[in-house]
């Protein structure tokens, strides 16, 4: 694999295009064919890209795209420079999750302009990925995928959008704001709850929407999950439901054994991700504060 | 031996070697005041013991595996419902398409000779045929399905009831404590009473399972269906598609002969 070779070969083009792009900026070259120059530095810079994404010289293949989509925005082609944009991003994203984030913004609001919300709303989901696993900011992370949410609701992609709303509920209930994320498994678990294919995993939400109810209050839960019986008969009749009403009786009793021999009981047949994990601990820690405060 | 049958080859192992050891073992002190027929009967019990215990793992164990197959089943599920809708848009895409061209071939006719722009000017429009998302009906059909199935479903489980296996077990569960009236009871009975629950046990897995292969079915059958509409959209789409290409080269070629 001639790599280097083709690292040298993408900088002699960089320069080359670099010159292009001077030359036409005079008054001389805009006479003599600006345009073209200028379409061929963009070109250029384009193929520059490629190589160094061979090289895998990221850093460099994402300047060079950078480059070559302000070009395409001065010849006002908006299609090639979002595009650009993006494959600035990915490149990026190997090498500097910042500069990815920045090209990628560019982008979306490129196609937001355009009215293509759909692409618009599919970067956002990338840019929010970033945002979860490179930069760990899950406040951001949030804020993009609610974007995309509405976006894909605004496209009637009703199924995308359930996608990023679950994914925000999850991180909200995660950073604790409650509300919001009940509000969301409400709405996405009744709106699943009528369609034969999607009713399989209605009763997964409304179980999340009771865990989240179960931290806030007590009574809160209890009234959730007679609510959520009466909308959706199934409910009643899976395992979930059942562990719920344990551990509302556990709860009730303030009996921690209970707590975790029904969560016990429940692993062993249908392990538990962690967020649900995460969640039951959360109630546990209710009731040991509870015997504590009672001590 | 009408005892179900585990799949489990180790189970099948520890089986034989527990009863080697225990037969050596705990029963020593009341063995030896017992005859050569109720210390078989005594290792029978046990097998019993431990087969039924195998047989209720056992079904734990699938009932936790019909538990995944159906969070996984679900999740495909969703995730073909956003592929049929990215599916939908993207032919309204190609719809769109296709009446932009119509319109820029007007045009380019038009740019082409005077006589042909007289034509396409007092041509009349058949324009926006704009198809609106028809996602409900596509579901009908897998409703109708479901509603098949979960008639089915109900036969099925009575065909369950009367299964020879289940039957002959509870025979050999009862079976056994009759037995065990007659001889040394001392014994007998925890054993029988662990038994039962065992089997009890047992029946309650068997029928959670049931209920989950019929929720499996029918999201099957949903998923099958979902799949075959898509199939026939990825057709059409493919057939639109192609015509677009010769239309867009078609074009793109009249362009260039315009220069």
């Amino acid at each position: 694999m001639d790599n280097s070779g083709k690292e040298k070969e993408a900088i002699q083009l960089m320069a080359d295009a670099d010159k292009k792009v001077k030359t036409s900026g005079s008054f001389l070259g805009g006479m003599f064919g600006g345009p073209h120059k200028v379409e061929e530095a963009c070109e250029m810079y384009c193929r520059a890209a490629n190589m160094f994404k061979m090289a895998k010289n990221w850093n460099a293949a994402g300047n060079a795209f950078c480059q070559a989509a302000r070009i395409h925005m001065q010849l006002q082609n908006k299609h090639d420079s979002a595009t650009s944009f993006i494959d600035a991003g990915n490149a990026f994203k190997k090498s500097d999750p910042n500069e990815a984030i920045k090209c990628l913004n560019a982008a979306v609001d490129i196609y937001t302009d355009m009215g293509r919300f759909t692409i618009a709303a599919k970067h956002h989901i990338t840019i929010a990925e970033i945002y979860e696993s490179e930069l760990v900011d899950i406040e951001k992370a949030i804020a993009h995928y609610e974007q995309a949410a509405d976006y894909y609701k605004g496209e009637e992609s009703n199924s995308s959008a359930n996608k990023c709303l679950l994914k925000v509920g999850a991180y909200a209930a995660q950073l604790e704001q409650y509300a919001k994320a009940i509000e969301i498994y409400e709405q996405v678990g009744s709106s699943t709850m009528d369609n034969p294919l999607l009713k399989y995993s209605a009763k997964e939400y409304f179980f999340k929407a009771s865990l989240c109810h179960f931290i806030v209050d007590e009574l809160n839960a209890k009234l959730a999950v007679e609510k959520y019986e009466e909308m959706f008969p199934a409910f009643s009749d899976s395992r979930e439901c059942k562990l719920l009403k344990k551990l509302l009786d556990a709860h009730e009793e303030q009996n921690c054994e209970a707590f975790t021999e029904a969560i016990k009981e429940f692993d062993s047949i249908s392990r538990l991700d962690q967020w649900q994990t995460t969640m039951l601990l959360r109630i546990k820690k209710t009731i040991q504060g509870d015997e504590g405060d009672l001590k | 031996m009408a005892y179900p049958r585990t799949h489990n080859p180790f189970a099948d192992d520890d089986d034989e070697e527990e009863q080697r050891r225990s037969s050596g073992g705990f029963d020593d002190p009341q063995e030896r005041g017992m005859s050569e027929a109720e210390r078989k009967q005594r290792c029978l019990q046990q097998e019993v013991m431990r087969t039924a215990e195998s047989a209720v793992a056992s079904s734990h164990r699938s009932l936790g595996l019909i538990y995944e197959s159906e969070k996984i089943g679900s999740e495909t599920a969703e995730e073909l419902m956003r592929q049929g809708e990215a599916l939908k848009r993207t032919e309204r895409m190609v719809d769109n398409m296709g009446q932009d061209l119509r319109t820029s071939q007007k045009h380019i006719n038009s740019i082409k000779s005077v006589w042909g722009g007289l034509v396409t000017y007092f041509k009349a429009k058949p324009e926006t045929t704009k198809p609106l998302p028809e996602e409900p009906v596509a579901y009908q059909a897998s409703s109708n399905l479901q509603n098949a199935m979960s008639h089915s479903k109900e036969h099925e489980g009575k065909y369950q009831a009367s299964h020879p296996n289940l039957r002959k077990l509870d025979t050999g569960g009862f079976g056994t404590f009759a037995s065990d009236d007659s001889s040394s009871s001392q014994n007998g009975y925890p054993a029988n009473r662990q038994l039962r629950a065992a089997h009890q046990t047992l029946d309650n897995n068997l029928d959670e399972m049931s209920l989950g292969l019929g929720r499996l079915k029918n999201l099957g059958l949903g998923l099958q269906s979902e799949i075959e509409n898509q199939d026939t959209s990825l057709d059409n789409l493919l057939g639109k598609v192609d015509k677009l290409d010769l239309k867009i080269n078609n074009t793109n070629q009249q362009i260039k002969n315009l220069k």
